[in-house]
Order: C-alpha cells, then structure tokens, then sequence
C-alpha cells in the first residue's frame, strides 16, 4: 500500500488533495482518479453544462506526478459524424 | 457519561430527576473503542443498545463491489442502535469513525423501563423517530439535491446536532471526518468531496481543513442547502 494523492484541475481551479488515499499501487489510484470524474461530470451533466477540459493529477507520497488522467478519457464519447455541438 | 443524552433529550422535552436516574442505572457497563472498529454486525443477535458516549459512529451497508453507503453519523448522546431493543439483529452495520466512549444498555433494562417510566419511554421512542426523521432527510439529499447542496446540508445538520450538546460554536465545529467518509455519507467520491469543498470555500461559503469546520457565510450555506430545522424537533414541549 502507498500513499496517493489525487489533485483535480479543472474550468473551476485547481483543488489540491490534502488527505491523500492508501491504495495498493498506481493503476488503483487510476481507477479512483476515474470514478471521480465521472461523478463530477454527472453532477455537471444534471445542471445542463459538461466541461471536458480537465485533469487530475496523481501524485505520490513525495508530491511527485506519477499519472495524469484527462477527463475526457473517463468517458466513452460517443457522437454521430458531422453533428455539430451547440444550438 | 448519560451528559449529552440528557442534553439532547431536554432540549426536546423535561426529563425529571427520577427519569435521569432510571436512565444511569440502565447502563451496565463502558467500553472504550478504537477508530474505525465494526463493533456491531449485520446479522448478529443483540441483547443491549449502546449509547454513544463519545467520539463519531456510522452506520453502513456494503455492495459486494465494495462500495459503502454511510446512512446515519451519530454524535455523543445518540443511541447507535436504540431500534435493537426491539429489532434484536440488524440490517446493517455499526462502526466507529474516531476513538469513541459508548455506554451498554441491556435490553433487560430498558424492558423495566418501557414497563414502569412511560414518559420516559416515550422520549426514547422520540429519539428514534428523530433518527427516522434524520434519515427521510438524508434521502431526499441522496436522490435530489446536488453535490454542492448536500455537501451544504450535512454541513448545516452537524453544526446543529453538535451545538445541542455543547461541541459546536456559532460557526465553528471539530468534524474529525476524512473527505473518503464524507463520501461515503454524501453517495460522492472522495475526490468529487474535494472539489465541492473547494466550491464552497470559493462562493466564501464555509471552509472545512484539518477536520475543522468553519462556517464563513451561514445564511448563504443555508440557503444554498436548502436546510430547514424542522426536521431536527427542536422544540421543547410535553411529548
């Protein structure tokens, strides 16, 4: 087990992990890294607006990034070709 | 070691001096528990209900994918597991989040007690319809309201139920709770707790650090909540 901590940078800031998780390795943290983003972006869908552009960063005990995860990749996106976003 | 219970108790309603016997000769014994220890089982029969004494308890129900739904945090003067007097099992578990001090009420006891101090009984029976009352609360966050307001709401409820027994100031209270556990309260991911909290301390709404609590816009946090009293009873009258 080992200390990670998992850093959300997104259209609202940046929101430092202070408390950190004990997981087994770093792909855990990963998976962690994964579920919350998709629970941040369900909560944004539900309002009416989803914002892509961000990231968490994964760090270790020593503060040093091992893994980042876009949030566009916590998501399957599907969209038919050529449709256009947006009204 | 009944102090919060009589405090909790006599905000709601009178407790004679003969009732606040009756209650601190029920207790049988004391017991001292570590952090984070499933003291009661799912399944397991009971003969005692246990008082909270002090520290922070849960209750919860696991999925077998491991996910957990924290359904009622007590404080001091909670019973945990009042509904075992006449549950005899539970349908969930009972464990402690901090260090905790609980009192064992033998169910023995609390039958003598249903039996001869009616008024009495009636006040234990308030206490467990209030955790009922707690509860269809905490459902209406779970299944509507958003990360931001039931992240609020459960802010506001502990600064009341807190207060009540002398451990929460105006706008400042200990909430020794990891941002995992708030998750696992709130139906959230620990890292969706933290980026809320990091909302709420940005609308300058409340700051919650090193397991402190500080509320910086109390209105505000309310209303963003959407948290009325009402279902705390906190009225004094004859019950």
């Amino acid at each position: 087990m080992a200390r990670f901590y998992l850093h959300v940078i997104n259209g609202a800031g940046r929101a430092a992990d202070e408390e950190g998780a004990e997981l087994p390795d770093a792909q855990a943290a990963e998976k962690r890294a994964v579920e919350g983003i998709r629970s941040i972006l369900a909560d944004e869908a539900k309002a009416g607006r989803l914002n892509l552009d961000g990231r968490i960063e994964i760090a270790d005990e020593h503060g040093a990034i091992v893994r980042i995860v876009p949030f566009e990749d916590a998501l399957e996106i599907r969209r038919a070709a050529g449709r256009r976003g947006g009204t | 070691m009944i102090a919060a219970l009589l405090l909790k108790l006599r905000a709601r309603d009178e407790v004679s001096a003969a009732e606040e016997e009756a209650l601190r000769v029920a207790v049988a014994t004391q017991r001292d528990l570590p952090a984070d220890r499933t003291f009661i089982r799912e399944g397991e029969e009971l003969d005692t209900s246990t008082l909270l004494v002090e520290g922070l308890v849960c209750r919860y129900k696991d999925l077998r994918d491991g996910s957990r739904q924290i359904t009622a945090l007590h404080v001091a003067g909670d019973f945990v597991d009042l509904h075992s007097f006449t549950l005899k099992r539970l349908d969930h578990n009972i464990m402690t989040l901090t260090p905790c001090r609980v009192a064992l009420f033998p169910h023995a006891r609390l039958k003598e007690i249903t039996e001869t101090l009616p008024h009495l009984t009636r006040m234990l029976w308030f206490s467990t319809n209030l955790d009922a009352a707690i509860q269809r609360e905490w459902e209406l966050s779970l299944g509507r309201r958003t990360a931001l307001a039931k992240t609020a709401h459960l802010f506001c409820e502990l600064r009341v139920r807190l207060g009540l027994i002398g451990l929460a100031q105006e706008a400042d209270y200990a909430l020794p709770l990891t941002q995992a556990e708030l998750g696992e309260c709130l139906g959230l991911t620990a890292v969706h707790v933290n980026r809320t909290l990091r909302e709420l301390r940005e609308r300058g709404l409340m700051e919650f650090r090193g397991h402190e609590v500080r509320i910086l816009d109390l209105a505000g946090l309310e209303r963003v909540a959407e948290f009325k009293d009402n279902y705390l009873y906190l009225e004094n009258r004859p019950r």
